[in-house]
């Protein structure tokens, strides 16, 4: 059963993120500039010929999103935070690496939702080798980002091969932690 | 053809999610979470995809043949990972840049290099947010033990 503050905890996580913070100002500052660079160099009507082609790839892409965002809200309902936090807390040696390393793949969620969760894990007894295998696989391999985002921005074969190539490193980093830092 | 095929796994997948979610209950909370998705993410995504096309327009083409192209070799691996580190903002600058660069004729070891060292070390990331909830010293181990991905993987790329 799950309680009122579980369902709370988890749309608190969703909302921690809001949809006009520093990042979202950065991207609009960088955009902004590009604009007017592009309006400069090759006249207004070439920034607009480019918005049109790219805002017509959006709308082939919104199928594909909208589907990989209810998988993404559904993980945190299906596993809750506090199943993850107990299974890596209790887990250590190859099999720890390897359960954070999945974790961490699938746990959805930009920085503000997963660094607070790393810091859980270590509250509730996780090692410091499981936490940064968990904290790498998200960075390299974080599902959500891959399969939503980078996939909408980047070619399928480069993003599969470049998931292939970092596969075995959240695992290897978890290890050298685990025999550098005592 | 990749997008069909991307969605339409996307949709099994959220069809077999749909089903193990089981109550009313539990699909109108998925519902509500896409709501704030949709909203955190929407203008993003309009703005970053307008500007990969915008930066595929101002990049030079030559200037990013020659330090991150075929013949840049590790040396464009270690660009990419430097440009990694100090590329500010989220996911979608770094990967509105990757996409515009790739069209300007940037090569895959670069942008593995790239994509690693901007997922792992970006500073405007490290510095506000793994720092404030992990504190200095998990990010020191952390850096340590991770600090050789972007130029391994980036080089294993080189080799295929």
């Amino acid at each position: 059963m799950r309680s009122p503050k579980d369902t709370a905890d988890r749309a608190s996580a969703f909302s921690r993120q809001r949809a006009f913070d520093t990042s979202f100002l950065i991207l609009l500052a960088i955009s902004v500039f590009a604009a007017a660079a592009v309006a400069w160099l090759k006249g207004p009507w070439r920034v607009a010929e480019i918005a049109v082609a790219y805002l017509g790839f959006l709308a082939i892409l919104t199928p594909k999103i909208l589907c990989g965002f209810f998988v993404a809200a559904s993980i945190p309902i299906l596993v809750p935070r506090e199943a993850l936090t107990r299974w890596l807390g209790r887990e250590s040696g190859l099999r720890g690496l390897l359960a954070a390393s999945i974790a961490g793949a699938l746990v959805p969620g930009g920085p503000m939702m997963i660094f607070p969760l790393a810091a859980s894990l270590l509250a509730s007894g996780a090692t410091v080798a499981v936490v940064i295998s968990f904290v790498t696989a998200w960075s390299l391999y974080g599902l959500n980002r891959t399969i939503i985002w980078e996939m909408s921005f980047l070619h399928i074969d480069f993003v599969l091969l470049r998931v292939a190539l970092c596969l075995p490193f959240p695992v290897l980093a978890g290890w050298l932690a685990s025999r550098v830092f005592r | 053809m990749n997008i069909l095929v991307g969605t339409l796994v996307l949709m099994m997948l959220a069809g077999w999610v749909w089903r193990r979610l089981g109550t009313d209950a539990n699909r109108a909370e998925a519902y509500s979470g896409v709501r704030r998705m949709i909203v955190t993410n929407a203008p993003r995504l309009v703005i970053a995809l307008i500007s990969a096309g915008l930066f595929a327009e101002l990049l030079p083409e030559d200037v990013v043949r020659k330090y991150l192209g075929e013949t840049s070799g590790f040396g464009g691996v270690l660009l990419g990972t430097f440009l990694g580190v100090v590329t500010p903002g989220g996911a979608f600058v770094s990967f509105a840049l990757a996409a515009g660069a790739t069209q300007a004729g940037a090569t895959t070891p670069a942008l593995v290099a790239y994509l690693a060292s901007w997922a792992l070390f970006a500073l405007t990331k490290v510095v506000a947010e793994e720092m404030a909830f992990l504190g200095p010293r998990f990010l020191v181990r952390r850096v340590l033990v991770t600090v050789p991905i972007p130029v391994m993987t980036g080089g294993m790329a080189l080799l295929i």
